[in-house]
């Protein structure tokens, strides 16, 4: 037996061996784009659909089009009415799943293999030949008013549509949630969503996304024979104003009786496909992105205000912000704020090459473990069309990652981090928290409504 | 269904350590799993939350693992970890790149070994501020967060081990010492009280040698007596309605039913799911889409060790009244009692069960947590397609047969109205 020194830690064997999945492309007959990644280890398949149709599109009277666009699309369509249509996919044990998000609406199917025909089927019918009824509609719009009623009692999503909404500013279309508001929701008729189809669901910016246990000829004359009648149209995009930062303002809504004050804390960054993408990553994973960062360690580990607290660079299409958030007890209100400003001040200041050492470890070591379903995968593949990465992003993924100096993070820290050009916002109560975060003296604390 | 015979290896260590080892070497990623045979069901009044609070302590370093580092040896590695807790049991799991399979067996064994040591009062003071904003942050502070504790206080005899929220009392939270949490790790945290599972990519060989080295020397030390398996009934149901800042009144209705693996237990899975579990269910399509007196409405079979209970939750559209959606649920029942339930439904709940546990096989750390989970419960790891057949044996008479068993019975009502 082999006598153990328990105060050494194990070293690694041998490297991995890890291969990423090969991604695989064509075009239907009727140029939809396919992105296919086979893996035949299980018999399942995923498919994605990205339609380029996010609440963005929203016209600014009808906030909340796009989500209930995705709300009715499964709502009958071909020859089942709504419940027939979902009994449909059921029956097969197939998930279909449809979800609006600021820039695209996304449809989902898993399942398995022996029933993939079949839910395809089902799947191109909805896309295809959705009922888009009066009462189906009046139905699900009834849904969305009192859904957005719920909001209210939700502190956290409070926080994050408020924060979104300041830092956006107004006029910019990501400072709306996707779900709308009540007077927005109610101006939106059923023929409203008909022609918000007709118009995003008919374009040629479609992408669709299949990985599992399929091979590529099979894949092609299915959606050939299921997508075929559909003629696409060319697409078109939005423009967006862009908005910029501003001196750091600090807000606060109250929510009467909460024993704990949502904080959020940033402002806006640069967009997604910029140089220093890499180096973000790294620099947010020493700063918040993960539990052995600086702010959850100080905030948790250390001072013992919250559960956890993390920061993340939140990336769109035609915008991007940084924001931390947490959730901390109402007494620790003043102080958790003035750790994190303290914080992202002090990354200004550099990182140290330690740190970077353990950003880079984490991040190249893990890697291999975002490729183990079929939902990882797809997943990776959307984000990659999304924001129409390379085709080698994957392939060169990790060497970028690996060759991010410590000046580099630096630079990146100067570049994305504004303590002073930052929106606070915090959702508590008043009463016990407003004296404390006058008592910080970074500016007028501005009370607000929302939503 | 062959897919889901899943291959394993079970051998126990001296000290009475389980160990399951069941390989797969598609990604080269390795999963540890480690349950351990205590959860909220082991604590006592006075004293709630304490198995919740130990599973944080555990993260806290060890004789040979100093503060933080834990986290940080396993992220380094590009690893993911995490633990849990829930009445019967508590477990902590990481998933690694394959070469640093040592690693975690050195951490784990450790813990498991050498906690006590690196113990201190400032770590505990800490750990027990940080849960305390877990509940805040995860019950207090989120509307109708209080549910679950006011119903299973109340479902509940005063002093059943289910009678109290894992989580804990926000004054036994605050009320732990370090004698507490030293005589919890001396009473239950020992070899022959947990259950390891190694599943992924690995020798085998090697690593029966690497847990001899590290866990073989961890001395046995374990003295406490098994809970007893038993399902409490009420003498008549109890009405509680609580006055709450939220928009909508809220309806909750809890039965006691079967404990998990018992005979009804997978019946009353299917019951849930034919009631709530898609847009053509039962309730669903009453409440919600047709009647729209409800927003939203669930159903689930929440079953541990000792016993279950059955739950329908439903969420009342403005204007409307928990008494019509109480009607209307127990209109449902009754209507299932005298015509059944279809073939259709069953065929519709069955297939979705049957490819969530295909589905579920994506997943190493599922595999692994499954394993574990199988072998508490059965003591048998490789349970998964017998599970499957649980469910394909249900029938519509089994299913009226455990409405009138369980679902005729005294229940907690609850009720959350709108303090506005």
């Amino acid at each position: 037996m082999e006598q153990i020194n328990r105060s050494v830690k194990p070293s690694p064997t041998n490297e991995i061996d890890f291969s990423l999945p090969e991604i695989q492309s064509f075009s239907l007959d009727n140029k939809l784009k396919v992105f296919f990644v086979q893996k035949n280890d299980l018999p399942i398949l995923q498919l994605n659909m990205i339609v380029n149709a996010g609440s963005k599109f929203d016209p600014d009277d009808k906030k909340g089009l796009a989500n209930l666009t995705s709300m009715l699309i499964d709502e009958g369509a071909g020859n089942y009415n709504a419940l027939e249509l979902s009994d449909e996919f059921d029956t097969l044990g197939s998930n279909f799943n449809v979800g609006a998000s600021q820039d695209n609406i996304f449809l989902s199917l898993q399942t398995l293999k022996e029933y993939f025909e079949r839910s395809l089927d089902l799947f191109s019918t909805v896309i295809t030949k959705p009922h888009l009824n009066q009462t189906d509609f009046d139905r699900e719009k009834r849904k969305v008013l009192i859904k957005i009623l719920q909001l209210k009692d939700e502190p956290d999503q409070i926080a994050d549509s408020a924060y979104e909404y300041l830092i956006f500013g107004k006029d910019n279309p990501y400072s709306s949630s996707t779900l709308g508001e009540e007077k927005s929701v109610n101006n939106i008729s059923n023929e409203d969503i008909k022609l918000f189809y007709d118009l995003y669901f008919k374009l040629d910016n479609f992408a669709l996304i299949v990985v599992g246990d399929s091979s590529i000829n099979e894949l092609k004359e299915n959606l050939n024979l299921l997508l075929a009648k559909w003629q696409p149209k060319k697409t078109i995009d939005i423009s967006i104003n862009k908005t910029v930062r501003s001196k750091t303002q600090i807000f606060l809504i109250h929510k009467e009786g909460a024993v704990q004050s949502e904080i959020r804390i940033g402002h806006l960054s640069s967009e997604r496909n910029e140089d220093d993408y890499y180096s973000k990553i790294l620099l947010n994973n020493i700063l918040g992105g993960q539990f052995s960062s600086r702010i959850n360690l100080n905030l948790r580990e250390n001072k013992g205000y919250t559960y956890g607290a993390s920061s993340r660079f939140n990336y769109y299409k035609n915008g991007a912000h940084f924001i931390v958030s947490t959730s901390v007890g109402s007494e620790n209100t003043g102080n958790a704020v003035k750790e994190i400003v303290n914080e992202l001040h002090s990354i200004r200041k550099g990182a140290e090459q330690k740190e970077l050492d353990f950003a880079k470890s984490s991040t190249i070591r893990r890697f291999p473990s975002n490729f183990e379903t079929n939902k990882q995968i797809a997943s990776n593949l959307t984000a990659k069309y999304i924001f129409s990465l390379p085709d080698d992003y994957f392939n060169n993924y990790i060497e970028k990652i690996r060759s991010i100096s410590l000046e580099e993070v630096n630079q990146a820290a100067e570049k994305n981090i504004f303590p002073e050009e930052s929106i606070i916002l915090i959702v508590g109560d008043k009463n016990k928290v407003f004296s404390q975060l006058e008592n910080l003296n970074l500016g007028e604390v501005k009370q607000i409504n929302y939503p | 269904m062959e897919i889901l015979n899943i291959d394993y290896e079970k051998y126990k260590l001296k000290n009475g350590l389980e160990v399951i080892f069941h390989k797969d070497d598609t990604l080269p990623l390795v999963s540890v799993n480690i349950w351990y045979k205590v959860g909220s069901a082991n604590e006592r009044k006075g004293k709630t939350g304490l198995a919740h609070l130990f599973e944080h302590m555990m993260f806290q370093g060890s004789e040979n693992v100093p503060k933080e580092m834990h986290f940080r040896f396993i992220q380094e590695a590009g690893g993911t970890l995490n633990g849990s807790t829930t009445y019967d049991r508590t477990n902590y799991y990481e998933k690694v790149p394959s070469n640093f399979l040592e690693l975690i067996l050195w951490l784990e064994s450790d813990r498991m070994g050498y906690l006590l040591p690196a113990l201190t009062q400032e770590k505990l003071n800490n750990q027990k501020d940080v849960v305390s904003n877990e509940r805040l942050e995860r019950y207090d502070n989120q509307p109708y967060g209080l549910a679950w504790e006011l119903i299973i206080t109340h479902l509940f005899p005063e002093d059943h081990p289910y009678s109290w929220p894992t989580i804990g009392f926000m004054d036994d939270i605050k009320s732990y010492s370090l004698d507490n949490v030293r005589k919890f790790f001396e009473t239950y945290y020992s070899p022959a009280n947990a259950s390891l599972v190694v599943a992924g990519s690995f020798d085998a060989d090697q690593t029966r040698d690497l847990i001899e080295k590290y866990f073989g020397d961890i001395k046995d030390s374990h003295s406490f007596t098994q809970l007893k398996n038993s399902i409490p009934g009420l003498k008549e149901s109890i009405y509680l309605e609580k006055k709450e800042d939220v928009q909508l009144e809220r309806l909750h209705l809890a039965w006691h039913s079967d404990y998990a693996y018992g005979r009804d237990d997978a019946v009353l899975d299917v019951l849930s799911d034919i009631l709530s579990g898609s847009k053509n269910s039962r309730l669903y399509k009453n409440l919600v889409f047709e009647k729209e007196i409800a927003q939203d409405v669930s159903v689930f079979q929440y079953s541990g060790k000792l016993t279950g209970s059955f739950i329908i939750i439903a969420t009342a559209k403005p204007g409307i009244k928990s008494e019509q959606l109480k009607e209307e649920i127990f209109k449902e029942l009754d209507n299932i009692k005298k015509n059944k339930i279809t073939e259709k439904e069953l065929t519709k709940s069955k297939n979705g069960i049957k490819s969530s546990f295909i589905y579920s096989l994506q997943n190493i750390d599922s595999i692994a947590d499954q394993l574990n989970s199988y072998n508490y419960f059965l003591n048998e790891p490789n349970y998964f397609a017998k599970d499957l057949q649980r469910y394909e044996n249900v029938n519509a008479d089994l299913i009226n047969s455990c409405i009138e068993k369980y679902l005729t019975k005294p229940y907690v009502e609850l009720r959350i109205l709108p303090s506005k």
